[in-house]
């Protein structure tokens, strides 16, 4: 068991694999020289603003927007009458409708703040002030406002999704013991700090965007299959990002309105999107509703388990959140029936945010496992071991690496679990019921292919150069650890170059795939390059290593030499001077050698088309995890606390414990916000998002948040990932909102069901 | 509105003299009009704290502050608490060491914040910290982070004025 202690000083171990570096790019974060994407200087710059619905459902008749162009430097207005020329561009999997026609400002209204007009002026203050002055008439549609909409209706069962083995309802019934609830969960918004928006600028054919990008490449191809030019001419230039939980993964609407505007003025233009329009402008974590039903004998030995869930989506997509994502592979069970359908509402299409799935499934099966532990009287985590699964019972595979069980034995040590009253409402302090909860989590290894460049200069540096991106998961600094180990140079002469759509291809930051993956690319790449700076030495004719008669050399600390200590040794600056080389460059990706050629490559690099899931090999891949959530509940108030909170993770190996433990501490914090805070709420009358913004969208805040001890029990996966690790990113978030109802359940013995857990659900 | 007005703005020590419509807040002449982009925008409406920056010593949220309110008024900015010669502030060097931040883009107004925390005597304890630090949302969740960085800062500084004073 490694216990995270934070360390004042560092060691040179730290530049290594492993090591606890420093975030790599944290001076120019702190100094505040990082350079996001609405900061770039331009020349000329007219900005846009967007001018949302006020209805859910209709049609667009007519918009006077007479006043708005006479206004004060106003320089175009966009309306849906004006027709942008654009096609319709793949979906994720690369596949793309023929002839369809894109309209980012649609005249048929699908949901309340969809964006219709795009004014832009000289000035943002004057973009908004005419924004005003827009007057939409508009022809009204009956609308769906939520899933709780009487007219919504049961929605669609995605046949696609349905899991089933044994004979679920059966055992079922045959149970000893049976428990049956419904968990409901609300929409939830990213709210990363910095808000969506993006600036233009066209150069004759050439567009470059300077947008915050979990995926370069991914929206380079969107871009140019809109504006019907190539691939090579899109640049999406992103190095950094202001978080994005999901929602930066992909081109929306008001970048095609941006775009479209630049090339309409002939100048750059920048948009952006307001914190209340972030709200609509793409979708959040769907709300979603799940029935539970678990059988099991009297000893607690799980029978059967029952599944159905639902979700919302939008009217024109069908996008499920998987409430039976993490329910089939908890827990060792013979019988499984799951089900899982859409409900079509007038909203934005919802989107993928944090553990998309996996969370709020493990919210309904963890929470069940505890009320059926409650009915067993039974201790949780006594539950939860005796049903360990030995093997993923989905898949019928064994697992890779599964440490669910060390992560629950050695998180609940250092909890203190074992001194648990096990009975409701059996500890207090004063005024204050104490509640004990626990939950697990967990998210697949996804894994993609990648590729990197590795630049050796004659200056002494060393530069990694990847289209990959750097949220604040840590990607520059376990780049920069992963190329020196491997290159063998000292990480202080390594600089590492991402975020740009021209730079090599790499995974989305997304699914918890790009760490495993991009380290891998650059490994190879680092072991391609020290093997060519080995074979340069060896046999240039300018070579002071030519004559030494060696088979191969050494590279240590950024110098060159013979393996036995006999013979020359220089700095690689040094070699390459004799050798009269300005640089040694080498490129590698990690796609099979019968997929290299270019379009290989490009389809790897925009689409989703080699992706792997978690039971595509051999075995079945999944990070784990174990909450143990100690909550005081004010019993006049109901008012919830997390008091204190120990986490237990089975990653495999960690390529940087301190950029690890921050991933997981802000997994964790969002789950506390989505268990006690987060809720979007819907007016039912015209279906509009009405706490669209941070004061009334509630997040957390620091003095939210107790301590939180972060244990790693993983031991290295290879199969998981070249190096050894699994995601870390998301599965920190997943099971915490369990683990905080099922410890407001055992302080108040009140169960709350649906999210969150708000005072007047518990009064 | 286009009329635009004549400001001599004193931002980290040096005047800037810049023509602005009078409603523009001192957070858009900052970043549009005086290329200083260290100061963030998270929610323009007073809700995030990333904009935050110190006018004669306070902190304000310069989202809801008109530029024309701050002239002959000392502003400083997330560019301005370093030394001169680059050398990094307190607050700032206990923000990398404990990687108080992860997407960087609340940084410089938690920053802000807690320099402004300390000075105002506010970081005597973990939960006084939490408690003044919660104005500045952070959505990665670095919160615990902070707290540490905010605490061994003001003892760094403490530690200082003491030696200082003796």
């Amino acid at each position: 068991m490694t216990i995270l202690e934070p360390r004042k000083h560092g060691s040179a171990a730290d530049g290594m694999v492993g090591g606890r570096l420093s975030r790599f790019e944290g001076e120019l974060k702190i100094t505040g020289n990082a350079t996001y994407a609405l900061e770039y200087p331009l020349e000329n710059l007219a900005h846009a603003v967007l001018v949302q619905s006020t209805i859910a459902a209709g049609r667009v008749v007519s918009v006077d927007a007479a006043a708005a162009r006479a206004a004060a430097g106003v320089l175009l207005v966009l309306t849906p009458e004006d027709e942008l020329g654009l096609m319709t561009a793949s979906d994720w999997f690369g596949n793309r409708s023929e002839n369809q026609p894109f309209h980012p400002l649609p005249k048929v209204v699908r949901y309340n703040g969809e964006s219709i007009v795009a004014v832009i002026a000289e000035s943002r203050e004057q973009a908004i002030e005419a924004a005003k002055l827009i007057r939409i008439t508009y022809e009204e549609a009956p609308a769906v406002a939520d899933m709780d909409d009487p007219k919504a209706g049961e929605g669609k069962l995605l046949d696609a999704m349905t899991v089933e083995w044994g004979d679920a309802e059966k055992a079922l019934a045959a149970s000893a013991v049976r428990i049956e609830a419904e968990y409901r969960t609300p929409r939830e918004y990213h709210v990363a700090m910095e808000p969506h928006g993006l600036t233009a600028q066209w150069d004759g054919d050439q567009l470059t965007v300077w947008e915050p990008s979990q995926w370069t490449h991914g929206m380079a191809r969107t871009y140019a299959e809109w504006f019907g030019i190539a691939l090579d001419d899109v640049r999406i230039v992103s190095p950094f990002i202001g978080g994005g939980f999901g929602s930066k993964g992909g081109a929306l609407a008001y970048g095609a309105v941006a775009v479209a505007a630049a090339k309409k003025l002939g100048r750059p233009v920048r948009l952006a999107v307001s914190r209340p329009q972030n709200f609509t402008s793409y979708g959040g974590r769907a709300a979603t509703h799940q029935t539970i039903a678990l059988g099991a004998t009297q000893e607690g030995v799980l029978q059967a388990i029952v599944h159905r869930g639902a979700s919302e989506t939008s009217t024109y997509m069908d996008y499920p959140e998987q409430t039976g994502a993490a329910t089939p592979i908890l827990y060792k069970v013979e019988n499984f029936s799951s089900q899982t359908r859409v409900v079509p509402v007038n909203a934005v299409t919802p989107g993928a945010l944090r553990g998309p799935g996996k969370n709020p499934s493990a919210y309904g099966i963890e929470s069940a496992i505890d009320e059926l532990a409650h009915k067993l009287s039974m201790d949780p985590l006594e539950l939860r071991l005796k049903n360990y699964a030995d093997h993923d019972y989905q898949s019928g595979k064994p697992w890779s690496t599964r440490r669910l069980r060390e992560a629950l034995t050695e998180g609940s040590a250092a909890f203190g679990w074992a001194g648990r009253r096990h009975e409701p409402r059996s500890m207090r302090d004063g005024k204050a019921l104490i509640g004990w909860g626990l939950g697990c989590g967990t998210f697949p290894v996804i894994r993609a292919p990648s590729s990197a460049m590795i630049r050796v200069l004659r200056s002494g540096r060393v530069e990694v150069v990847s289209g990959a991106i750097d949220m604040g998961q840590g990607t520059y600094t376990i780049l920069a650890q992963t190329a020196a180990e491997a290159l063998g140079v000292s990480i202080d002469q390594v600089d590492v170059v991402l975020g740009d759509s021209r730079l090599p291809g790499s995974a989305i930051a997304g699914g918890s795939m790009l760490a495993g993956s991009i380290t891998g690319a650059v490994h190879k790449t680092a072991n391609a390059a020290r093997e060519e700076i080995v074979g340069l030495a060896l046999n240039d004719p300018n070579s002071p290593f030519r004559d030494t008669g060696a088979n191969t050399l050494v590279v240590s600390e950024g110098r060159i030499s013979v393996a036995s200590g006999d013979g020359p040794s220089m700095t690689l600056s040094d070699l390459l001077s004799a050798v009269g080389r300005d640089a040694l460059e080498v490129t590698r990706n990690t796609l099979p050698d019968d997929a290299q050629s270019a379009t290989d490559r490009s389809n790897a690099w925009t689409s989703m088309g080699r992706v792997q899931g978690p039971t595509m090999g051999d075995t079945s891949m999944h990070s784990w995890c174990a909450h143990f959530v100690e909550v005081r509940v004010d019993e006049d108030f109901g008012t919830v606390r997390v008091s204190r909170m120990v986490s237990a993770f089975d990653c495999g190996r960690l390529y940087n414990p301190k950029m690890v433990e921050s991933q997981w501490r802000g997994g964790i914090i969002m789950g506390i916000g989505q268990a006690l805070l987060e809720e979007g709420l819907v007016d039912p009358r015209n279906a509009r998002t009405i706490n669209n913004n941070v004061g009334d969208y509630l997040v957390p805040t620091n003095s939210d948040i107790p301590d939180i001890e972060v244990i790693s029990v993983g031991v290295p996966d290879y199969e998981a990932s070249a190096l050894g690790g699994k995601g870390v990113g998301e599965v920190g978030i997943v099971g915490v909102a369990p683990a905080i109802a099922n410890a407001v359940f055992h302080a108040t013995g009140k169960r709350v069901r649906d999210l969150p857990i708000t005072l007047e659900k518990l009064m | 509105m286009a009329r635009t007005i004549h400001l001599d703005l004193d931002i980290n020590g040096k005047t800037h003299g810049l023509d602005v419509e009078p409603r523009v807040t001192l957070l858009d002449a900052l970043r549009e009009h005086l290329a200083l982009t260290g100061t963030k925008k998270g929610c323009d409406q007073g809700q995030c704290g990333a904009c935050t920056c110190h006018v004669d010593g306070e902190r304000v949220l310069s989202c809801l502050t008109l530029a024309a309110q701050v002239e002959g008024r000392q502003v400083t900015t997330i560019e301005g608490i370093a030394g001169d010669d680059g050398t990094l502030h307190v607050v700032q060097r206990a923000f990398l060491e404990h990687d108080a931040f992860q997407c960087g883009y609340c940084t410089p107004g938690q920053i802000m914040s807690a320099v402004a925390c300390i000075r105002e005597g506010h970081a005597g304890s973990d939960a006084e910290i939490r408690e003044y630090m919660s104005g500045n949302l952070c959505r990665c969740g670095a919160y615990i982070s902070i707290v540490a960085a905010v605490r061994d800062a003001a003892a760094t500084l403490g530690a200082g004025q003491k030696a200082e004073a003796a």
